[in-house]
C-alpha cells in the first residue's frame, strides 16, 4: 500500500471554543497505480485528508504512511522536501500560484526547488508543458497574461514536471469548460496508464468518477462512508440514496440497455466500453 | 499565522457577544481610562475582578489572554532590567552580589505588566466578542458628531469596514498560496538567503494579483448594486440600545468612578 491511514484525526482551532474536527478516526488504504477518486459534499474533510498527503497539515492523531514516509501524530518530521517531491498535489484554482516572469520558468520552479539541475529542469518544464497543451510559443510568456484555463493548465504542469509518484488532484476541473475538463482528466488518465502513476482525484463530477476512478472513496463530515469499486458504489440504489448521490447518466444508460436484453458487464465504465459490448452483441 | 489570537473575533454566542457594539465601545474606552487612574493595588484587584467577570460571560479562555500577552514578555523583561537599573527608591528588596534591586524598580514593572494584561483583557473583550462589521457600525456611529465639520464618517467606516472584512479572506488567501508553494517545494522556513528571497518572491506575487483582482471584482460588485459614496443610505442592520446596554455602560462607569475615587482614598 503506497498510502495508509491508520485512525487518523484532525481538528481545526484546537484549543479554541469553537474547534472543529474536520477528519475523525480515518482508516484508508489507497492502492498503487490505480485512479481512485474522493467524493462527498462541500465541507466534508476531502481536502483535509488531501493536504495531509503532502504533509501540509500534520494529523492530530494517528498516524499516516505515504510510500516510505510515516507521518505519526506528535512527532516532529524531516523527510518534507522529498515526500513533496514524490507526492504532487495540485490544489483548488491553483492557478493562482504562478509567480515567475516566464511560464516556462515558473514551471520549471518545482524542479529546481527539489534538486533538479537548471538545464534538466527546464527539459522537464518543456515537456510537462507540451504534455498540458501549452504551446511552445507561449513558453516565454508571463503566467499572469494567460487566460484563467491556461493558467491552470501551466499549473498542473508546475506538478508534473518535478516527477513526482503520487499525484493528488483536489477538485482539478472546477470552473472549467467541459471540454478543458475533460482535456485535463485525459491526461491525467494517460500518466495513469503510461506511466504507472498512482493518482487520486478529489471531485463532484460523478460522470467523469465513474468514467476514469477505478476506486471512490466517500467522506461525509470527516467519517469514510464507503471505499470500494465505484462500479459497486453506483451499481447500489440504497448508497447513492443514504449518501445523497446522483446516478451517472451512463449507469442509467448501462440500467436501460439491461432491460431491453442486452448483457453488459459491470466493468463497462465509460461509453466506448458500452458501445463495444452493444455491438459484438447485434451483431450475432 | 493562524495562532495570531490577538484581536480575532470568537464567532460565539454570550452575554456579551449580543451587547450592541456601541455600547462595548463606550465600555472599552471608560474602563481603559479605569485600568491608567489608580496607584493602589486593592484598586486594581477590583477592577481585575470585574473584567474577569466580564471574561467569563463572554466565554474567553484565559488561554486566549496568555497568548496575546506571550509577545510582550520580551520587552517586559527589558523594562524590568532598565527600572532595576534607574529606579533606586523604595528598600533594597534583595542584591546580587554587590548590585542593589529596590521594591520600587520591582514594583513599577508589576504596575506596568498588571495594567498591561487589563488592558490586554479589555482589548479583547471587545474585539473577541463584537463581529468586525458591527464593529465598524459602532465606530461610524461615534464619528458621527464629525460630519459637523465635513468629516467623512461614513466613508471612512465603509473603508475600516471593507478592510476588516478581508483580512480574513487575505489570510486564508496567504495560507494557500503558501501551501501550493511548499508543494512545490518551497521551504519558507529554513534556506538560504536567495533561496529565501524566492520564496517570499513565490508568496507576494502571487498575493498581489489575487488582492487586486479581488479589489476590482469588490469594486464592480458594489457600483452594480448602486453604491455611490456620499449618497444618503438606510441601514438592513440598525443598532438598537436595549436594557444590557445601558446596565452595561452604567456598571463601565462605576468602575471608572470607583477607580478615580481610589486615587483620593485608597
Ligand atoms: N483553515 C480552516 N480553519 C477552520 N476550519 C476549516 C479550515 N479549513 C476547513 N475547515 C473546516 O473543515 C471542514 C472540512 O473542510 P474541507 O476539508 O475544506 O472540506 P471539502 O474540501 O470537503 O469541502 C469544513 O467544515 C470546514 O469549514
Ligand atoms: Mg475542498
Amino acid at each position: 500500500m503506497p498510502i495508509s491511514f491508520k485512525s487518523l484525526s484532525y481538528i481545526y482551532n484546537k484549543d479554541m471554543p469553537y474547534a472543529h474536527k474536520a477528519l475523525d478516526n480515518i482508516n484508508l488504504d489507497i492502492k498503487e497505480g490505480v485512479i481512485t477518486a474522493i467524493i462527498g459534499e462541500t465541507g466534508s474533510g476531502k481536502s483535509t485528508l488531501v493536504e495531509h498527503l503532502n504533509a501540509l497539515l500534520l494529523p492530530d492523531e494517528g498516524s499516516l504512511q505515504i510510500l516510505d514516509y510515516e507521518i505519526v501524530a506528535g512527532v516532529k518530521q524531516k523527510f518534507l522536501k522529498p515526500l513533496r517531491k514524490d507526492v504532487g498535489l495540485v490544489f483548488q484554482f491553483s492557478e493562482y500560484q504562478l509567480f515567475e516572469e516566464t511560464i516556462i520558468k515558473d514551471v520549471a520552479f518545482g524542479p529546481l526547488n527539489f534538486g533538479f539541475a537548471p538545464e534538466e529542469a527546464i527539459k522537464r518544464a518543456a515537456e510537462a508543458l507540451k504534455l498540458v497543451g501549452i504551446d511552445q510559443s507561449l513558453f516565454e510568456v508571463s503566467p499572469l497574461e494567460i487566460s484563467g484555463g491556461q493558467k491552470r493548465r501551466v499549473a498542473i504542469a508546475g506538478i508534473i514536471a518535478c516527477d513526482p509518484k503520487i499525484i493528488v488532484l483536489d477538485e482539478p476541473t472546477a470552473g472549467l469548460d467541459p471540454q478543458g475538463a475533460k482535456e485535463i482528466i485525459s491526461l491525467f488518465v494517460n500518466l495513469n496508464r503510461k506511466l504507472n502513476k498512482t493518482i487520486i482525484i478529489v471531485s463532484h463530477d460523478n460522470e467523469m468518477v465513474y468514467n476514469y476512478c477505478e476506486e471512490t472513496v466517500v467522506l461525509s463530515h470527516g467519517k469514510i462512508m464507503y471505499h470500494g469499486k465505484t462500479t459497486d458504489l453506483f451499481a447500489d440504489k440504497e448508497k447513492l440514496k443514504e449518501f445523497n448521490l446522483l446516478e451517472p447518466q451512463i449507469v442509467e444508460l448501462k440500467n436501460m440497455l439491461i432491460e431491453k436484453g442486452f448483457k453488459i458487464s459491470s466493468e463497462a465504465r465509460t461509453i466506448e466500453m458500452i458501445a463495444k459490448e452493444v455491438a459484438g452483441q447485434v451483431k450475432r | 499565522m493562524n495562532n495570531l489570537v490577538f484581536g480575532k473575533y470568537i464567532p460565539i454566542d454570550s452575554l456579551i457577544h449580543r451587547l450592541d457594539p456601541r455600547a462595548k465601545l463606550i465600555g472599552l474606552f471608560l474602563m481603559i481610562a479605569a485600568v491608567f487612574i489608580p496607584k493602589s493595588w486593592i484598586a486594581f484587584l477590583v477592577i481585575g475582578v470585574m473584567i474577569a467577570i466580564a471574561l467569563l460571560l463572554a466565554k474567553i479562555g484565559i488561554k486566549m489572554i496568555v497568548q496575546s500577552f506571550k509577545p510582550m514578555i520580551v520587552m517586559l523583561l527589558f523594562l524590568m532590567l532598565i527600572n532595576s537599573l534607574s529606579i533606586k527608591t523604595g528598600y533594597v528588596l534583595f542584591s546580587i552580589g554587590t548590585f542593589d534591586v529596590y521594591s520600587d524598580a520591582i514594583f513599577n514593572t508589576l504596575f506596568v505588566i498588571v495594567r498591561l494584561l487589563l488592558m490586554i483583557s479589555i482589548t479583547t473583550l471587545l474585539t473577541a466578542t463584537t463581529n468586525p462589521l458591527d464593529l465598524t457600525l459602532g465606530i461610524e456611529w461615534m464619528l458621527k458628531p464629525l460630519q459637523v465639520v465635513h468629516f467623512p464618517a461614513h466613508e471612512v467606516a465603509m473603508m475600516v469596514s471593507i478592510a476588516l472584512r478581508f483580512i480574513p479572506t487575505i489570510i486564508e488567501e496567504t495560507m494557500r498560496i503558501m501551501n501550493a508553494q511548499k508543494s512545490r517545494g518551497v521551504d519558507f522556513e529554513n534556506g538560504k538567503l536567495s533561496e529565501k528571497i524566492s520564496a517570499i518572491l513565490s508568496l507576494i506575487v502571487p498575493l498581489f494579483s489575487v488582492a487586486f483582482e479581488r479589489a476590482y471584482e469588490l469594486a464592480d460588485a458594489m457600483e452594480a448594486r448602486g453604491y455611490v459614496p456620499g449618497a444618503q443610505r438606510t441601514r438592513y442592520h440598525v443598532l438598537k440600545f436595549n436594557f444590557l446596554d445601558y446596565l452595561f455602560i452604567f456598571i463601565c462607569l462605576l468602575v471608572m468612578v470607583f477607580s478615580i475615587l481610589s486615587r483620593f482614598y485608597l
